[in-house]
């Protein structure tokens, strides 16, 4: 017995070991942003690793006003807002379809989903682009959302899936008793019934879409209308951008997620295995 | 019963139609026509001409068509690693770990953060000028600069790699594993415990025979990463290079068809790629269709 407890300690011991190294790597590389936002950029150029001798907001004053990190912020809402709408009901009408309902032609399509929710952006973005301005929608927000939409619902829709397939079918037997079309079956029965899952739903959707980089660099070309992570990921290659004013940026643009996170992390983070778990 | 079904068929298709529509659209239309766009010489812009299969002879001749074969291999030789570590972190952390919870919040952070922040902080970070080459020179490297391994073509795929594939990966994967690890029937450890087995035993012979699923469902998500999900954080990180050292064949697609205008040889590149993913997605729909079944 004492044997298996030192063995025991030992493993734990490296456990703890490798779970740190791994942390090490992400803390420091937050905090070094914090550290860096907060100093001035000539601060930055000789103190580089140690704490600000001067602490300023002028880096986070400059980027909102001067760089229009408020404008990217408030496109980054209005885009995940409208799309969530949209993305929530396409996928839950269609987890509830694959889920419980049964025609032929159900499994070919339950497939075919399947099958085109894995192409990388790049392989379609060249003729996204051609479609998109074909439609007149280039530099538009509303482009953007369908594109967004029709790329992220597909696993939105087999997580609705998984989940509903597990739902009793009487529950629909007894609405459709009661006469409730389909789509008072599923606003009345069916999206209520799934709160847990759909609050995994909107969070894996919303990050997704918050951190998408191709299509919204392809399809929002107009500087005004960007979003954070586009505003970031084309910030970086400016001429003479100070780090601290990047650093700035970057934690205004992880802000919201981060805080949702903060508040919601044991929610979010079961939640991220639902709907493809199994033992 | 008949008018039941023909009721169901039809509510069906109502409520599947937005769905099917906008992937048509905007999935089904790109991915296919991307087919007939790879034989055609075409700049984005007028009528693409018709070239037969010129854009494929290009392309098995293209340095970096074999340099990105190249890093895609080295990416997938860090998914064992990539799926082991997380597996084995998460047997240990299985039969209780104090401190955790503190850990799951800092390790899942990066899928918070997301790929284009972790590319842009890390690139500053890494950089030649930047606090990693600060921090070695005060603690008396020498020629600390030399060090950047940004710059080197074997170092950064492999930093690329690692940040990406284990790094990136080990918070869900933990989650992801002592989720599946929780479902399995603590009864067989028990009789396991009377048979004497050891900790080594009790993982090879219980552990991963029940969770085998997830092990292969993780593994394949794996592949999905490396192939389809890489463009922001080479495009943050290295920008493909140095030289070509860290283009894949995603990153690839973009550099031809947005800095290049070679739209027509990109969707050459997109066909290959296409190829790829095609397989990969069989495999998971495979492992879905046989998980239900279970």
């Amino acid at each position: 017995m004492n044997k298996y407890k030192v063995r025991r300690y030992i493993t734990n011991f490296i456990t703890l070991i490798i779970l740190s190294l791994f942390s090490l790597v992400i803390v420091y590389p937050v905090y070094f942003a914090v550290i860096s936002s907060i100093k001035a950029p000539a601060e930055y150029v000789v103190n580089k690793t140690g704490l600000p001798q001067n602490p300023t907001l002028d880096n986070f004053a400059k980027v909102l006003t001067q760089m229009s990190m408020f404008k990217f912020m408030l496109n980054t809402f209005i885009l995940v807002g409208f799309s969530m709408v949209l993305y929530f009901l396409v996928c839950t009408a269609a987890g509830f379809t694959f889920g419980k309902l049964r025609f032929k032609g159900r499994l070919t399509a339950f497939t075919f989903i399947l099958f085109i929710q894995i192409f990388p952006q790049m392989v379609i973005a060249g003729q996204i682009y051609q479609l998109i301005s074909k439609m007149g929608l280039l530099n538009t927000h509303l482009g953007l959302i369908l594109v967004w939409v029709a790329y992220f619902a597909p696993f939105g829709t087999y997580i609705m899936t998984t989940y509903y397939s597990t739902i009793p079918k009487s529950l629909i037997e007894s609405a459709r008793i009661d006469g409730a079309g389909v789509i008072q079956q599923l606003f009345k029965i069916m999206i209520p019934i799934a709160k847990p899952m759909i609050g995994t739903l909107l969070i894996i959707g919303a990050l997704a879409m918050w951190h998408e980089l191709p299509f919204s660099m392809l399809i929002l070309q107009r500087l005004q209308l960007r979003t954070l992570t586009l505003g970031i990921a084309l910030m970086q290659g400016e001429y003479g951008l100070p780090i601290p004013v990047l650093a700035a940026a970057i934690l205004v643009t992880v802000g919201f997620p981060l805080l949702l996170y903060i508040i919601f992390q044991n929610y979010i983070t079961m939640g991220s295995v639902a709907g493809s778990v199994k033992g | 019963m008949k008018t039941k079904l023909k009721q169901e068929a039809k509510d069906g298709w109502i409520l599947l139609s937005p769905l099917l529509l906008l992937t048509f659209i905007f999935l089904l239309y790109p991915v296919v026509s991307n087919f007939y766009f790879s034989l055609t010489k075409w700049k984005g812009v007028g009528k693409p001409v018709f070239i037969g299969f010129e854009n494929y002879k290009t392309l098995f001749k293209d340095e970096r068509f074999y340099r990105s074969l190249k890093n895609l291999g080295v990416l997938v030789l860090y998914i064992p690693l990539g799926v082991l570590t997380p597996l084995v972190i998460a047997n240990t952390l299985r039969k209780g770990f104090r401190g955790w919870k503190l850990y799951r919040v800092l390790l899942y952070l990066p899928n918070i953060l997301g790929p284009v922040i972790l590319g842009t902080i890390f690139s500053v970070i890494l950089s030649q000028i930047g606090p990693v080459t600060d921090l070695l020179t005060k603690l008396g490297v020498k020629n600390a600069q030399e060090i950047y391994i940004l710059g080197k073509s074997a170092s950064a795929i492999n930093s690329l790699a690692f940040i990406f594939v284990i790094w990136m990966r080990v918070g869900f994967g933990c989650i992801y594993f002592l989720s599946a690890m929780s479902s399995i029937d603590a009864s067989l450890y028990d009789a396991a415990k009377i048979d004497g087995t050891n900790a080594w035993q009790d993982f090879i012979h219980i552990t991963l025979p029940s969770i085998r699923f997830s092990i292969e469902f993780f593994t394949v998500l794996a592949f999905i990463e490396v192939f389809a999900r890489m463009y922001g954080i080479i495009f943050t990180l290295t920008g493909g290079g140095p030289g070509y050292a860290t283009y894949t064949l995603e990153y690839g697609v973009y550099m031809i068809s947005f800095s290049a205008y070679q739209k027509g040889y990109a969707s050459a590149w997109s066909v290959i790629l296409f190829f790829f993913c095609a397989a990969i997605a069989l495999i998971q729909i495979r492992l879905i269709k046989k998980g239900e079944n279970n």
